[in-house]
């Protein structure tokens, strides 16, 4: 593992310091356990940065005050791979050898749920992004709350979306033996059901196959209306360029987040054309709020590259966490963190769009809700449609009837 | 042709072959006789450059060829007909007796072919047949012919009728004597000696890794001490 | 019935890919006996480098194919030599050892240099034909003719050839074919030449087709692996007859049972193969 400190602003910060009468001026370290490298880098590493953009931006404009002192912050970076032993371990260090309270990251439902398992007994609070496994915030775990809606929160509103299209025979291809893809599925096909729809089939892939033929074959041969793709980018940029190779000529829906650039790299932008990406409202150029926007900017100047479309999820967390430590008024005391963070209203820096449920950015179950959109892929640019029909509140109370 | 002096090789740290002197002269059938473990084996893989010599010299026409490696002893114009027949199961008749050329670069290959097969007219019947599926006895007149297709100054034969019939033993023998008229230089290893005697021109004994008579194959086979032990008279 | 063709079409690309692979496999197995598990990685590496050439030095795939090809060339040859060859008197657990090793410096070789990306080399054939309802992508069409060119070029080579007869020699009787005069030290490297370009040329194909990334060359010689013991350790007939029919019966498994089971399907038919034929395909009894 990796241990990384943000030095970004460094030179920032210095000059801010300087210009400034002499405060007493602590640092408080806190830490992203995420998948830096490997499969899941894709999403994990991305909001590693994202945490580092906003610790610097916040150690920028003074730091946060807690108590009549100032902290700076410091991001301590673990790489967990994605993996649950390795996050595990990775958040173990952080608690007992760097003293980390408050830790971030976690793109991956795997490496995320095996942390929560025990996070509880910690004098810790866990702030999840990306990862996208309903069953992380059913537990109303106090010490944890998650930026990212549950998959089948946006399934519903996916299936909804696709039933009031028309379609009747939808056929699916996905990622299935992963839990939160099955549940986006599942909910979606709870919608279309409603509407007199129906799953003709349920065809599965494995992380690593990149031969899609014989599922796509199959569909063919089943008169279905439409198709939905659920699982990572690189497998379902593969299935949209094979499925225009084998002259499946369906409309095209999706559950994936990837960029323009991670789409192109696998398929042309004319077998991309039509498709749909129906997932929580991340963020696309096009659809960005002037928060969107400036982050777009500042990540691409910091590292070169545009920001991944959920990256946002840590970036956000880093302002909640700035906030919460404010209004708790304290950085010793985890529970009170934790209880200021479900009493939080929307920071006004965040980048993605949440619904609050009454007036707060986290429900009672630590789950914070964004609107859920309908992408279409034109002319090479993943393009803001409409929203899909989301209801936070019900799902929210659903929610808190699961355990 | 061959002239070995003072041979010594073995297996590792044990020595089987304790200072061995042999001529093979142009033109001539050699015989090497002696019981199972005598070192006639070893000799020929000595030889052949399957094994390297611990000391002593091997010379082939005044040239030393002692420890080259067997590719290049094949080359140096020695091809040994192996016991056990050895040919190249799952590869056509055909194709065996053209590996039997590989060393070869000339363009007299195709004749010889035709040579062979006329003179071994069961490999003309199965020339396309797998060389595996032959029976023992056509396997062995396979590997006599591969043999010969390297067109050879000297020809070993190792043990050519091991495990044949009798009466394939003594078709075995007919071809040999017929190579022999034909004025090739053979040195014979043979557990069968009277077969080998009645062939040879003379005759080596070999006894644990020494050479303990020598003379022409009648003498051998005359000699009260090998009639007793390895005629069975 | 269009379905069927379909998938048997989809099929033959991928055991075409299988069939280069177990073709390496093979031979190295026949001459030396070597499970050579690093053939996988190697493969890989050979896309990763027309990659590189072709999308990272603008070099056009006609020019840079034939480069990687010779590099494979040379790196095989340079396998031969550095690792196997030092070991070839050593008990056979040596050799394992040796490829073992191998695959994992091989892997951390690829990662060091082209990183853990997905990379897919960029090929301008997106057109699409149509035969009666059966759909052929051009860049498909591509990986069957020029594998089905490389397997015909193999056969011709190993059994047209002196040097190809004397491979087969060697894997059949080595002392034998030293007897022949065959010089069983260049042998090998030939072997080694030949199989490694033939790895690359699958590697190529792989990442045309789908993509290159960490870990797909140890799937990739696990199927070669597989189709080896289908075939018959050591044929060639086999590699060639067991790759294709790997490939559509993944294809036909994922298509008509279940996409999520296609890999076990297809060992299972592998094991239901060996049950009535433990010596493979088209292996020879012992």
């Amino acid at each position: 593992m990796k241990r990384t400190i943000s030095t970004l602003a460094g030179a920032a910060v210095a000059a801010l310091i300087a210009a400034q009468p002499v405060l007493a001026e602590e640092t408080l370290a806190i830490g992203v356990s995420d998948a830096l490298t490997g499969g899941a880098a894709v999403y994990g590493l991305p909001q590693a940065n994202a945490v580092k953009l906003a610790a610097s931006e916040i150690n920028a404009a003074g730091g946060i005050s807690v108590g009549g002192e100032t902290y700076m912050l410091e991001v301590i970076a673990y790489d967990d791979k994605g993996n649950p032993t390795e996050a595990t371990n990775a958040v173990r260090k952080l608690i007992d050898r760097d003293g980390v309270k408050y830790i971030l990251g976690f793109c991956c439902s795997g490496a995320t749920g095996a942390v929560a398992s025990f996070i509880e007994y910690e004098d810790a609070v866990m702030l999840v992004g990306n990862a996208a496994e309903r069953s992380i915030t059913t537990r109303e775990i106090p010490n944890l709350t998650r930026t990212r809606p549950p998959a089948d929160y946006t399934g519903a509103a996916a299936g909804a979306f696709v039933a009031a299209k028309g379609h009747k025979r939808v056929a699916v291809l996905g990622a299935l033996d992963v839990g939160f893809y099955a549940s986006y599925v599942d909910a979606f096909e709870k919608e279309l059901n409603k509407a007199g729809g129906e799953i003709v089939t349920r065809e599965a892939f494995a992380l690593k196959d990149r031969d899609m033929t014989p599922q796509l074959t199959k569909i063919r041969g089943l008169e279905a209306d439409a198709l939905l793709v659920v699982g990572y980018v690189e497998p379902a940029a593969f299935i949209y360029r094979q499925s225009v190779e084998l002259g499946l000529d369906l409309p095209r829906y999706g559950f994936t987040s990837g960029s323009e650039e991670q789409f192109l790299r696998v398929a042309t932008s004319e077998q991309m054309e039509g498709v749909w990406d129906l997932r929580p409202t991340e963020l696309t150029l096009l659809s960005a709020t002037e928060n969107g926007i400036a982050y777009h900017e500042n990540y691409a100047a910091a590292y070169g590259i545009s920001p991944s479309p959920s990256s946002p999820y840590a970036y956000d967390q880093t302002y909640a966490l700035k906030d919460a430590l404010e209004a708790a008024g304290t950085v010793e005391d985890t529970a009170a963190v934790a209880r200021a963070l479900r009493e939080l209203a929307v920071p006004d820096e965040v980048v993605m769009q949440y619904l609050p449920i009454d007036g707060k950015m986290f429900d009672r179950n630590g789950q914070a809700y964004t609107s859920n959109g309908a992408f279409q892929w034109r002319d090479g640019n993943w393009t803001f449609v409409q929203d899909l029909p989301s209801d936070p509140v019900a799902y929210s109370e659903f929610l808190s009837t699961l355990d | 042709m061959l002239e070995v002096r003072g041979l010594r090789a073995g297996y590792g740290a044990i020595e089987v072959l304790h200072g061995i002197d042999l001529d093979v002269a142009e033109g001539e059938c050699v015989a090497l006789i002696g019981a199972n473990g005598a070192g006639k084996t070893t000799t020929l893989k000595t030889i052949c450059g399957l094994l390297a010599p611990k000391a002593g010299t091997i010379r082939l026409r005044g040239r030393e060829i002692g420890g080259l490696s067997g590719h290049a002893i094949v080359r140096e114009g020695v091809t040994m007909c192996p016991e056990g027949r050895q040919v190249f199961p799952q590869m056509s008749v055909l194709k065996n007796l053209r590996m039997g050329a590989y060393a070869r670069s000339d363009d007299g290959q195709a004749d010889d072919l035709e040579r062979m097969m006329d003179m071994f007219p069961i490999l003309r019947e199965r020339a396309h047949q797998a060389a595996g599926t032959l029976s023992g006895g056509e396997q062995e007149m396979l590997a006599i012919a591969r043999a010969l297709m390297a067109r050879p100054k000297l020809c070993i034969f190792d043990e050519p009728s091991l495990g044949l019939a009798p009466k394939i033993v003594a078709e075995v023998a007919a071809t040999l004597g017929r190579i022999r008229e034909m004025g090739m230089t053979i040195l014979l290893v043979e557990q069968n000696s009277l077969m080998a005697l009645r062939l040879a021109d003379r005759a080596y004994l070999l006894e644990a890794g020494e050479i303990v008579l020598e003379g022409t194959g009648q003498e051998l086979q005359s000699h009260p001490d090998v009639a007793k032990a390895y005629l069975g008279h | 019935m269009i379905e069927i063709l379909q998938q048997i079409v989809n099929g033959i690309a991928i055991g075409g890919v299988y069939v280069l692979i177990a073709l390496g496999l093979t031979t190295v197995f026949g001459i030396l006996g070597i499970a050579h598990f690093a053939h996988g990685s190697v493969s890989m590496f050979g896309g990763y480098l027309t990659f590189f050439l072709v999308a990272g030095q603008g070099i056009p795939l006609v020019i840079a194919i034939p480069v990687a090809l010779t590099a494979g060339v040379v790196l095989g040859m340079a396998i031969e030599l550095l690792a196997y060859r030092p070991v070839r008197k050593a008990s056979h657990i040596n050799a394992f050892i040796v490829a073992l090793g191998l695959t994992m410096m091989v892997e951390g070789l690829n990662l060091e240099f082209f990183g853990h990306e997905q990379v897919v080399i960029p090929t301008s054939f997106d057109r699409v034909f149509n035969i009666g309802g059966v759909t052929l992508p051009e860049l498909r069409l591509y990986v069957i003719l020029a594998a089905a060119l490389l397997i015909a070029a193999m056969t011709i080579f190993v059994e047209r050839t002196k040097t190809g007869q004397a491979i087969r020699a060697v894997a059949e009787n080595r002392d034998a074919a030293i007897l022949m005069g065959v010089n069983v030290r260049t042998i090998p490297l030939v072997v080694f030449a030949m199989s490694t370009a033939l790895g690359v040329a699958a590697g190529i194909m792989v990442g045309a087709l789908f993509a290159i990334a960490p870990g797909i060359g140890e799937g990739l010689v696990i199927k070669g692996f597989a189709v080896l013991i289908l075939g018959g350790l050591g044929s060639i007939p086999g590699a060639i007859v067991g790759g294709i029919v790997l490939g559509i019966t993944e294809s036909l498994a994922a298509g008509f049972v279940s996409s999520a089971y296609k890999d076990v399907i297809a060992f299972l038919v592998m094991i239901f193969v060996l049950l009535f034929r433990p010596q493979g395909l088209l292996g020879k009894a012992s």
